[in-house]
């Protein structure tokens, strides 16, 4: 797809501001302390890059989302992490209320977090509801004009730091799997909400992940997101967008990956020549960058057909998602095989990209998922 | 020695139970074996005998009695004081072989699961270890398989000896029971897992009404292979979930007062002879060292009995303690899933019901 003098100049920032900012030191920071990092967060928010999907009227940069897919790719391709931090108001955040909010609760919850003056993070997985989100046990009772909530969700991005987060609870038990559910904006700061542990990941450090616990939360009927008993159905439909972005994120591990396996490859001398020159590693480096072009493109106009309103959307994402997810896998691992022995050093950068490239596969909908959303659509 | 015959059933007469002491103090396994015994010993008409040695230890008869016991075979020597392989086998073989009892019991405690192959042994006779149910009547038999088993017990072919001692252990982790005969050979010997009969009351006439029975003991050094060098106690303070009989574990339920919520847990677990574990929620939250963690994360266990008090039952924590003997779970939300798993339930707040409960274990 050929991109817009407009998309071209977008994609040269985000790179320049990754290449320039994301430091080796503050990438080393982030892997060794697992810490939220807000320097970076605070800057990116300066660059309006919280909200470069969310509309002028909230306080983003109302760009479409080709271009928060480039950004995306282009953070990812140095840090992996760190495009979470631009990612989640963009996405899972600000979606549902963008998508269902009322007018004041947009205006009241969508501009600070558009701006990077709050955070808004999105809690639907439970230890016990996954993949299968209809198990969610968390409830929620009526009483009076407030909500009563209870329940632990478990895995939240980006707990720890929140101000605020969309949470799904039963709200009618009479009605089963994923019906009777309903989303709620949670004060962070409300009596009886409290965070677990931050979990110790396989990569993607830096980003805390943690339970979030509600205990007899009471939530104002004014931050019920969307319609009673019908928050999952609503939510589905802003899933896409998110899946879109995480089909980038993988993108852009997995380029990272390959323009470390092409310079590696280069420079490293074995029998007297650069490994390059060998015919088993440059197929190996052509194979990888065919399906990284491959799933490029997918992601690129599966986000333009998305916002002209294409009904195919829903599949593309997830078909965009699954593809990328295992693509970006599949490089990984050859990058680290190229890279020999040194790729197992965390030296090198490749050990890093091939741990974070693992999750792709799994958040925001396994492919398996992918596969029931794209299957489910073509075999109505 | 060599003219003990052991296959003619029909010299050999008497329930006989081995009773263990350990420092001059009787086991619980002892009354437990007696009051089965008796039943036993009532089913056949014959007499039931206790079997006690020791150094010193005549004056443990009553007590004995009172539980069922019309005679006791008091065999005493230091050489006894201890438990030894080689000193207690030979006295209860010398013994065994003399007066011809038809059943020997064995506790199966540490001590009767070394003894009682022994003795097997060496009379060339079966046992059945680890038995949770004996019967002589076949009549009774077919009743206790009709409320325990799925089995078509009239539809069956019944040839076994009545009389004979059918012994019903667990085999294959519990997941089997094998009803198991020694029609041929005699005594019928059996060690029988502690806890599992009921112990009758003590009955006062009885424990008067008991003969105590002195047995020389005859033991010469060639027999003593084993010599105790020290006997330790040890004192049970660290934690220990692997293994343990039972746990009291607590959850994030216990945050309204989590110091209280472990109080309780361990009041409960003291009344119970046994150890507190966690979930990962209250072991995040600090309350709870990472050695007690119960799930996936933590460690697996399978008590007797385990008692969840304010824990969700999210699958992470039910993988670690599903395979329980008993569960029983305190939550006060009716639909969490841990009550998917427990045997008893209890919906209720933990702070009020586990009060109850331990004084109820503390007063029976």
């Amino acid at each position: 797809m050929i991109l817009s003098e407009k998309h071209q100049m977008m994609r040269k920032l985000y790179r320049q501001f990754a290449q320039t900012e994301f430091t080796d030191e503050l990438l080393d920071r982030l892997e060794e302390t697992g810490e939220f990092d807000w320097d970076i967060h605070k800057l990116m928010a300066k660059y309006g890059f919280m909200g470069v999907k969310i509309p002028v009227e909230y306080g983003g940069q109302g760009g479409d989302s080709l271009a928060y897919a480039l950004m995306i790719e282009e953070f990812a391709r140095v840090s992996p992490v760190l495009s979470i931090y631009a990612n989640t108001s963009n996405s899972l955040g600000a979606g549902p209320l963008l998508f269902c909010g009322t007018e004041e609760q947009k205006r009241k919850y969508v501009e600070p977090v558009a701006k990077g003056e709050k955070i808004l993070v999105f809690a639907l997985t439970e230890p016990g509801a996954g993949t299968d989100a209809g198990g969610t046990l968390t409830t929620a009772v009526a009483d009076g004009d407030y909500f009563v909530l209870n329940g632990r969700k478990t895995f939240i991005s980006g707990a720890p730091m929140a101000d605020y987060a969309v949470v799904y609870a039963k709200t009618d038990p009479t009605q089963r799997g994923s019906r009777g559910i309903s989303m709620f904006i949670v004060d962070m700061k409300l009596p009886g909400v409290s965070c677990g542990k931050p979990e110790a990941k396989m990569g993607i450090k830096g980003y805390p992940t943690s339970d979030l616990i509600l205990e007899n939360v009471r939530v104002h009927k004014s931050d019920l997101l969307g319609p009673l008993h019908k928050g999952f159905a609503t939510a589905m439909k802003t899933l896409d967008g998110g899946r879109l972005g995480m089909a980038a994120q993988a993108v852009g591990i997995a380029q990272g990956c390959l323009d470390e396996a092409i310079k590696y490859a280069k420079e490293r001398k074995q029998f007297g020549k650069p490994i390059a020159s060998f015919q088993g590693i440059s197929f190996m480096i052509a194979d990888m960058a065919t399906e990284i072009e491959a799933a490029r493109q997918l992601v690129y106009s599966t986000a333009v057909r998305k916002d002209a309103g294409d009904p195919e959307a829903s599949k593309l994402c997830a078909m965009s998602k699954l593809f990328a997810g295992e693509m970006c896998n599949r490089v990984a691992y050859k990058a680290v095989q190229i890279h020999g022995g040194y790729g197992y050093i965390k030296e090198y950068k490749v050990e890093r990209f091939y741990r974070d490239a693992r999750i792709t596969t799994i958040y925001e909908g396994t492919s398996q998922v992918q596969q029931m959303v794209i299957s489910g659509n073509l075999l109505k | 020695m060599s003219t003990f015959v052991n296959t003619d059933p029909s010299a050999f007469h008497g329930v006989w139970v081995f009773c263990e002491q350990r420092g001059g103090e009787l086991m619980p396994t002892d009354f437990e074996l007696l009051s089965e015994g008796r039943k036993l010993a009532d089913d056949l008409g014959v007499e039931l005998c206790g079997v006690l040695l020791g150094d010193n230890v005549e004056g443990l008869v009553p007590q004995l009695g009172g539980y069922g016991a019309d005679r006791v075979y008091v065999c005493q020597d230091p050489a006894l004081k201890d438990y030894t392989t080689d000193a207690y086998t030979k006295v209860i073989c010398d013994i065994v072989m003399d007066k011809k009892p038809e059943i020997f019991l064995i506790g199966a405690t540490n001590i009767g699961r070394d003894l009682g192959p022994r003795c097997a042994a060496r009379l060339h006779t079966g046992l059945t270890a680890d038995c949770t149910s004996l019967v002589v009547d076949t009549a009774k038999y077919k009743e206790f398989l009709k409320s325990t088993s799925t089995l078509d017990v009239d539809g069956m072919k019944w040839d076994m000896e009545d009389k004979g001692l059918k012994m019903t252990r667990p085999a294959f982790c519990g997941h089997l029971m094998a009803t198991i005969i020694c029609p041929r050979f005699r005594p019928q010997m059996s060690t029988v897992r502690p806890g599992v009969m009921k112990c009758a009351e003590f009955d006062q006439a009885k424990a008067d009404a008991c003969k105590t029975e002195l047995y020389p003991v005859s033991l010469c050094d060639s027999d003593l292979r084993t010599k105790v060098l020290e006997v330790v106690k040890e004192a049970k303070d660290t934690v220990d979930l692997i293994g343990a009989e039972v746990i009291v574990a607590v959850g994030y339920g216990i945050s309204k007062d989590p110091q209280v919520g472990l109080d309780l847990a361990q009041k409960m677990a003291d009344a119970l002879g046994g150890v507190v574990g966690a979930s990962r929620a209250a072991v995040d939250a600090g309350w709870v060292g990472a050695d007690q963690q119960v799930g996936q994360t933590g460690k697996t266990v399978r008590p007797s009995l385990y008692i969840a008090l304010g824990i969700s039952g999210a699958i992470q924590h039910k993988a670690g303690m599903e395979d329980s003997e008993c569960i029983i779970a305190v939550n006060s939300n009716s639909s969490a899933p841990i009550f998917e798993v427990a045997d008893y339930g209890i919906c209720g707040d933990l702070f009020q019901v586990v009060p109850e409960m331990i004084d109820v274990l503390t007063n029976k």
